[in-house]
């Protein structure tokens, strides 16, 4: 997701008023994702909020011994708001990573119960399966997908949890000097 | 994870320019100071300090944007974004090995084939992925990286100086 763009900012002007500046973008651009990311499904919305809350991060991180504590306390809520959607992204691509794993073991298994096969064989025999060698790796990589899957969703009733808090705390409001 | 080393004379820089310069020269050095041992895989936290110093820096080049050179800034960010890249790669198979060895332990006997070959595959990638640091490590030290972000925060700030 490319950064919006920050107008208005001057070299040689004050660092504080610049740094307000870009905390606001960054905090709106933030912001923006919220709605978007109320959908449990909408994997996309979830990985660029997590992108922009890095950046919001960061600019408070450098900018705290100008902006003082609330960015201070911004910092550690748009970390925890990073942390757990990057968690949530681990799961987004974990799970098609270990479910395109299990396709290609089941091809490789196919492929040697076909080639052990008599060619001119009219069936094939439950036993034939036994030469399999993914056959024991089958169990662990679908309780994998199936933790991964189930994680997600209580990774993202945290995330929720979180937002609504930290929304119904003025988390914008005191960034943006509007509450103390 | 390694604290961001603190920018001396920041809040007090008399202007967002100078401030730039001041946080673009240590947030370099910060990022060539964590570089030894980063090749070693028996030791994660090494890559992880020096992908989170290279972000961080990313950060800094990123805020402080208007402050620099349009041309020299831009090439300079994409080859800390390179950086960034490589580092990241293989911070993200330790972290993804991390997580199936604890997995191996807590899951039950049945379990143990498939999460190992998920591990074995993992560590066949942080292989290919550490190889791709090194490239990026060489790469850096041949085109002067270091030198030249210097150079870029000293030329902001030409009066003071920035140590090279």
């Amino acid at each position: 997701m490319k950064a919006r763009k920050v107008k208005g900012l001057d070299p040689d002007g004050a660092l504080e008023a610049n740094l307000r500046r870009i905390v606001a973008v960054r905090l709106d651009e933030l912001r923006s994702f919220g709605p978007a990311a109320l959908d449990p499904d909408a994997t996309e919305a979830h990985h660029d909020m997590r992108i922009a809350a890095k950046r919001l991060r960061y600019v408070l991180e450098l900018g705290e011994p100008v902006l003082g504590k609330p960015a201070r306390h911004g910092a550690k809520d748009a970390r925890t708001l990073q942390d757990l959607l990057g968690e949530i992204h681990d799961c987004d691509i974990g799970v098609p990573r270990v479910l395109n794993t299990i396709g290609k073991l089941r091809e490789e298994d196919l492929a040697t119960i076909r080639s052990a096969a008599d060619p001119k064989a009219s069936d094939l025999e439950p036993s034939s399966a036994r030469v399999a060698r993914n056959r024991r790796r089958y169990p662990g990589l679908e309780s994998m997908a199936t933790y991964l899957r189930a994680r997600r969703e209580v990774l993202y009733a945290e995330f929720l949890r979180t937002w609504t808090r930290m929304e119904r705390a003025g988390f914008g409001d005191r960034l943006n000097g509007k509450r103390a | 994870m390694a604290k961001a080393r603190e920018i001396p004379g920041f809040a007090e820089s008399s202007s967002y320019r100078e401030a730039a310069a001041r946080a673009v020269q240590v947030r370099t050095e910060e990022v060539f100071g964590f570089r030894e041992g980063v090749l070693d895989v028996s030791d994660i936290d090494r890559v992880h300090d020096m992908r989170v110093a290279t972000r961080r820096l990313r950060a800094a080049m990123e805020i402080f944007a208007p402050c620099f050179p349009k041309k020299e800034h831009g090439r300079l960010l994409k080859e800390v974004k390179a950086l960034a890249d490589a580092l990241g790669e293989r911070r993200d198979r330790d972290v993804a090995i991390v997580a199936m060895e604890t997995a191996a332990e807590q899951m039950t006997a049945a379990d143990r084939p498939g999460i190992a070959h998920l591990t074995a595959q993992l560590r066949e990638e942080q292989t290919r992925a550490n190889g791709v640091v090194e490239q990026a490590l060489e790469k850096v030290d041949a085109d002067g990286l270091r030198e030249r972000l210097l150079a870029l925060a000293a030329e902001v700030l030409p009066a003071e100086g920035v140590a090279s």
